[in-house]
């Protein structure tokens, strides 16, 4: 019965989304059939789509991996865009230098640095100030995902990662660091085989991980009760810089691969929101890294498709995030359901037991 | 998930607020298509077949006061002017989606794409060449050397220059009210780059061809959207003594005119004729036709009298100019513009993009 919930209720949560929108849409002028149509569509209609939507999917579900991690440790790492950026930073940096190194070795380079960086921006001073002096990680993390992005910003706004020109943008990566797309079925979308191998290994990583070592159990029974672990001997200060740790590094890890697969370089904007859409993702997965994968591929969808609802029905971009919006409102919400539920058969009991009493 | 959630909120607060605003722009497409397809039969176009337009935004989106609306002005103006024209915009969310979003244009047979901003360089050049039937127009960028690829290039000095002509001569003769005897005026620009600086090299040339002794200041924001700033710098200047405050910074300009109006000063108006912002304090606006150039290139492209490489507009095509001026000017001033215009279409003025320092 609980599983059968778990799924049943946010697929009755995203139905009542679909169905508003659907209200919203006809009232606007548009037909609802032909706006949801194309938001499939866009999404999954061809293999060119499909790729577009897999390669949205990809940063999310590594980054919200490492922000379930994070929130199993009982940790609110809601800095997660700004460990993405510093990820991409550090791995564009690495892309452009060591050109002389074989492609596979700077590849790893790239990755590694990313990660790296991510880590030490999500562990050193978050990590560090939560551990040993109480300061919140909901603060540190988000200031220093404010720092990252405009750091990232100068750094290519006149700073020392400027291309030569006017333009604010780095130079690209070095060719052979970049991943290569598929030249059959997925060709013409972004999407590299690279990417998705190190997403599916990042995805069994963080399951082995969470589940079946000691360093897992330890994380998990710091996020249930750090007081108990602490007594049960855990030493609870070490796995929360761990904790933050790890969550940066899948961050940094996806502005690697993103770099690497899709960008090529750093561009002005920092407009993605990576970080805060796989705070909702992993959210709806309930922190589990396998989930993880289909609330990715789903929020993927509504950013492939809701562009392309734009260009088919022409659709203005704002309604396009209203229904967006109102699917993830719904779906992150959907445990609202169960307590309207219960409101109501609370207040059917109270008044058949009214005239009794 | 904060930002996300956020951004939805306004989102669905803009669309109701736009329920009005979505139905009349909806009847109005529907009527200019109706009125197109009754042109069908006296087209001069060679072809006489449909073109297909599609725009990309850059991040800013549309409604940024700036070249992605301009643009989206001049297709509209196209769709409604030309026969046998299909339009259709995508805002593009994050830099990610620059190329998914122009290959999806080619992929769909559009006849034209048209990139807004010198963001998209690189997307531009790497679609373009993978889709060599396809048109391309970027804004503000000269891509050269790819068939299919246009590039409208302003030469945005000229405007600065009749604006500098305007300036000094108000300056001079304290031809409006409450012109103190500083004999200043206060540039503040977005970034050191050639679009912004052009205007204000002209500026800085026409103010000092009417008024030798007057100061400039000239000061950058780094910004092209915090208002906050641009009202901060303006102020700055104003306190100088500048009373007449010229921005070249897009979104943080707007602060800087709001400023000119509380502190009683005047102001010029940049891109597109900015005086709704503040009437009574807009002297006039140095103009950037950008809905010229996307009418023009989609003429072109129907005509088959595309031209890529470098497209230059300036005074002679009436690619760049002034706003109507601000009422109760003598008309010694519109005379001294229009001989300005004369002398630089003539070639007798040359107008430099080089910022005096």
């Amino acid at each position: 019965m609980k599983a059968l919930q778990s799924i049943l209720l946010p697929v009755a949560a995203s139905l009542v989304a679909i169905a508003i929108g659907a209200i919203l849409v006809a009232a606007l002028g548009y037909n609802p059939v032909s706006v949801y149509g194309s938001l499939i569509s866009g999404a999954f209609g061809s293999l060119g789509n499909l790729g577009n939507t897999l390669t949205a999917s990809l940063p999310l579900i590594i980054i919200g991996l490492g922000i379930a991690l994070s929130f199993q440790s009982g940790l609110f790492n809601i800095g997660a865009d700004g460990q993405y950026w510093i990820g991409a930073t550090a791995a564009v940096w690495v892309g452009y230098h060591f050109t002389s190194l074989p492609g596979w070795l700077h590849m790893l380079l790239c990755l590694a640095a990313g990660m790296v960086a991510g880590a030490l921006w999500a562990g050193v001073i978050p990590g560090l100030t939560k551990a040993f002096v109480g300061a919140h990680e909901v603060i540190t993390t988000m200031m220093m995902s404010y720092i990252a992005i405009l750091f990232a910003r100068y750094l290519i706004e006149g700073g020392p990662m400027q291309e030569k020109g006017y333009i604010p943008q780095s130079p690209l990566i070095a060719s052979n660091t970049q991943f290569p797309y598929f030249t059959q079925g997925f060709a013409r979308s972004q999407l590299s085989p690279i990417s998705m191998l190190i997403a599916a290994l990042a995805v069994l990583v963080a399951w082995f991980l969470l589940y079946k070592t000691t360093l897992g159990f330890s994380l998990r029974s710091v996020g249930l009760n750090p007081r108990a672990a602490k007594y049960a001997g855990i030493r609870v200060k070490l796995y929360i810089i761990i904790a933050l740790a790890l969550s940066g590094l899948f961050a940094g890890l996806a502005g690697a691969v993103q770099m690497l697969g899709v960008d090529h370089q750093l561009l002005d904007g920092f407009s993605s929101n990576y970080g805060y859409t796989a705070i909702v993702v992993a959210l709806l997965a309930r922190n589990n890294p396998l989930a993880v994968v289909i609330s990715g591929l789903f929020f993927g969808a509504l950013t492939t498709g809701g562009q392309n609802m734009q260009i088919v029905s022409n659709v203005p971009a704002s309604l396009t995030n209203v229904l967006t919006g109102l699917i993830i409102f719904f779906v992150g919400c959907e445990r609202i359901i169960p307590q309207v539920i219960g409101w109501y058969r609370r207040r059917r009991s109270a008044r058949a037991q009214t005239p009794a009493s | 998930m904060k930002k996300g959630i956020w951004q939805s909120g306004l989102a669905i607060v803009a669309a109701a607020a736009l329920v009005a605003g979505c139905g009349t722009n909806n009847s109005s497409s529907g009527s200019s298509n109706t009125s197109n397809s009754g042109n069908t039969g006296n087209t001069t176009s060679t072809s006489g077949k449909t073109i297909k337009v599609g725009l990309v935004t850059d991040t800013g989106g549309l409604n940024d006061n700036s070249f992605n609306h301009l643009a989206y002005v001049g297709m509209q103006e196209a769709q409604k002017q030309l026969p046998n024209i299909q339009t259709s915009v995508v805002q593009s969310q994050s830099e990610s989606d620059y190329v998914p979003n122009l290959s999806h244009f080619a992929q769909n047979g559009y006849n034209l794409v048209i990139a807004v901003g010198y963001l998209m360089a690189d997307a531009v050049q790497q679609v373009a060449k993978e889709y060599p039937k396809t048109h391309f127009l970027i804004i503000d960028d000269s891509i050269t050397g790819i068939p299919n690829v246009a590039s409208a290039i302003f030469q945005s000095q000229q405007a600065g220059y009749l604006a500098g002509v305007v300036a000094g001569m108000v300056q001079k003769d304290h031809l409006l009210k409450n012109i103190n005897n500083h004999n200043t005026v206060g540039v503040i620009g977005g970034q050191e780059i050639p679009p912004v600086d052009s205007y204000i090299a002209g500026f800085q040339q026409g103010f000092h061809s009417v008024d030798p002794t007057g100061k400039v200041l000239v000061e950058y924001t780094n910004s092209f959207n915090d208002e906050a700033a641009g009202s901060q710098y303006a102020q700055n200047e104003i306190s100088q003594g500048a009373d007449i405050i010229f921005p070249v910074a897009g979104g943080a300009g707007i602060g800087s005119i709001k400023a000119a109006q509380s502190a009683k000063v005047y102001a010029i108006g940049v891109d597109t004729d900015q005086s709704y912002l503040a009437p009574g304090t807009v002297i006039t606006s140095a103009i950037k036709r950008v809905d010229t150039s996307v009418f023009d290139t989609i003429k072109a492209v129907q005509d088959g009298t595309f031209k890529s490489g470098v497209n230059n507009f300036d005074l002679s095509n009436n690619g760049i100019g002034i706003a109507p001026l601000i009422s109760g000017l003598p008309k010694s001033v519109t005379d001294a513009v229009n001989q300005a215009k004369q002398e630089i279409l003539s070639g007798k003025i040359q107008v430099s993009a080089t910022v005096q320092k």
